[in-house]
């Protein structure tokens, strides 16, 4: 029985790996859309759970509270507004799919490429220590809320601010395109 | 004190998720019973009277006795409370519905959703500091383990509430969604536009207790917010309460917000099309959601298993007599104590106040209370900062 346990946790990140990829293969292969979103949710909490498997609670749950919780609702209530029941909007969509077999072809040949070390190298991954000192005092597995944000803050605070200035950006730019009827 | 084995320790975690669901699946059929009943001495009624124990003649003849003296008859608290084991029953036995052009697998899913998602959230949430109990000597396996007063005391711990509170969306969505009946899918867009913006303000409302205890765990942030805080510390607490509160109202779909069920415009909203043990399900998330909103609300502004609300009990303590130090100590009977004055106040303002309009419940949250709520964080970040 503890044995059995171990191995479990010890396998969690593949697990929970295996069940993100067979979800995100639900989601591009089912027919509806909505099914489709249900399978993009689920590959999301996966993914959370990858990220709980390493010891990366901070970004687990920014995982579910952002992707999970946030962007995939604004999907669904797309998705669910423009019912895609007729059958032009279908063949639009799904002449698109020989294109995306192979442009996550391309996508995973590249990863494997950064990652080759990492996956099948003795290298362990050192889960967000970005330079050293940072982390210092602090235990990244247990705090690593403030390790993340000793990062953020600390060695990284210009781009960090120049990415929410991009986000602000996009956030006007949606505004002025919805609100050029009245104007 | 010994250290458990991986086995163990998952056995210990099965018993506090037990503790938990019995814990839930006390309060929400007594939140029920008691909605019904304060509702009705609200209005000036008896609330439910009708399935009474076996006492029927007996109560029934001193009830009499009492409205011949022009009293409301006292015993008429606890009758009706039969009652609650013929809903549970008549929600099991029901038959269960599904529309023929229903979607059949979202129509399934969407109420498990809604019931998980409200369930799980009490992982992170932790009744008491430290150990609840010790599992004694003799108990078979776990005997003389402690059993910690949290799940899962994460790190992150308010992350995982609030990412798993918004989770529960999809239930009402999917299920709007699902019926493919018109009341239900307004009910579903109206809930999801609902929830999402209400996140909004009740996140930034838990982001003052977070500046204030500088952690994101939920024993470590309540225990800060009740003991460790200077008195400064009271002024933000009780603005980001009430501002938490009325967004925690929005957010279980409550009245004055109970949009996506609005009778008298929407049937019953999202669950239109559902019967039996799956309109259960809903019916019971709400409910727990309810207690979940409640259990955050004690625990970061009421001092949670500490007796005073906003601190006070870090003032109060230096001055405590030693006979009543007992008062001075976190206990689990605190926190449930004010989870169930929160859920009266639920009710008491379901028999108060009406409902609001569609777009005044939208604009409540995005034009007053989001600058409250963003007023209310400065002011606690001046607090940390000067005091």
């Amino acid at each position: 029985m503890e044995h059995l346990l171990e191995t479990i946790g010890r396998n969690m990140f593949a697990i929970f790996g295996v069940m993100a990829l067979g979800s995100a293969a639900f989601m591009v292969a089912s027919r509806s859309a909505v099914h489709s979103v249900l399978g993009f949710l689920f590959a999301m909490l996966c993914i959370a759970g990858c990220f709980l498997s390493l010891e990366a609670e901070f970004l687990g749950m920014a995982q579910i509270l952002v992707y999970a919780g946030g962007i995939v609702v604004l999907f669904l209530f797309v998705v669910m507004l423009v019912e895609m029941s007729k059958k032009k909007e279908k063949e639009v969509f799904q002449a698109q799919s020989r294109y995306a077999v192979v442009a996550v072809l391309f996508g995973a040949a590249a990863f494997m490429g950064v990652f080759r070390k990492v996956i099948f190298g003795t290298a362990s991954v050192e889960a967000l220590v970005l330079r050293p000192e940072l982390a210092q005092g602090l235990n990244v597995a247990k705090q690593n809320a403030q390790a993340v944000s000793r990062g953020l803050f600390a060695d990284y605070l210009l781009p960090f601010e120049i990415l929410s200035v991009i986000l602000l950006v996009a956030l006007v730019g949606a505004v002025v395109l919805a609100k050029t009827e009245r104007v | 004190m010994p250290i458990p084995t991986l086995t163990q320790s998952i056995v210990i975690t099965l018993v506090q998720c037990l503790l938990v669901v019995i814990f839930v699946f006390v309060v929400v059929p007594l939140t029920v019973f008691a909605e019904r009943k304060v509702l009705g001495y609200l209005q000036q009624r008896l609330g439910s009277t009708r399935v009474a124990s076996g006492h029927v003649g007996i109560t029934g003849w001193m009830n009499r006795g009492m409205w011949k003296w022009g009293r409301i008859p006292v015993l008429s608290y606890w009758r009706g409370i039969p009652g609650l084991v013929a809903d549970v029953l008549k929600l099991i036995l029901k038959e269960d519905i599904i529309p023929a052009k229903a979607d059949r697998f979202v129509f399934f899913i969407a109420p498990a959703i809604s019931m998980v998602s409200a369930v799980v959230v009490f992982a992170a949430v932790s009744f008491v500091p430290g150990v609840f109990f010790t599992f004694p000597k003799w108990f078979p396996f776990v005997g003389g383990l402690p059993v910690s007063g949290g799940i899962a005391d994460i790190n992150v711990g308010l992350l995982w509430i609030l990412g798993v509170a918004s989770v529960g969306v999809y239930g009402i969505v999917l299920a709007g969604w699902a019926s493919n009946s018109k009341y239900p899918l307004l009910g579903g867009l109206r809930s999801a536009a609902q929830m999402v913006s209400y996140e909004v303000p009740l996140a930034i409302s838990l982001l003052a207790p977070v500046v204030l205890s500088a952690s994101l765990n939920f024993g470590e942030m309540s225990a800060r917010m009740a003991v460790g805080l200077p008195f400064w510390g009271l002024v933000p607490q009780i603005l980001g309460f009430l501002i938490y509160l009325t967004c925690g109202f929005a957010e279980t779909n409550r009245l004055p917000f109970d949009m996506p069920e609005a009778e008298n415009e929407l049937v019953a909203g999202f669950h239109t099309e559902y019967s039996g043990m799956k309109f259960g399900f809903f019916y019971l998330a709400e409910y727990i959601n309810m207690t979940v909103v409640a259990a955050l609300a004690s625990g970061f502004f009421l001092g949670g298993p500490w007796l005073l609300p906003f601190g006070l009990q870090g003032l109060v303590n230096p001055f405590l007599p030693a006979f009543l130090s007992w008062f001075g100590e976190p206990h689990a009977i605190f926190f449930v104590v004010k989870i169930i004055f929160l859920l009266f106040t639920y009710i008491w303002v379901r028999g108060t106040i009406p409902r609001y309009r569609y777009d005044q419940v939208m604009s409540v949250a995005w034009k007053y209370l989001i600058p409250l709520a963003l007023f209310n964080l400065l002011l606690a970040a001046l607090v940390r900062c000067f005091a």
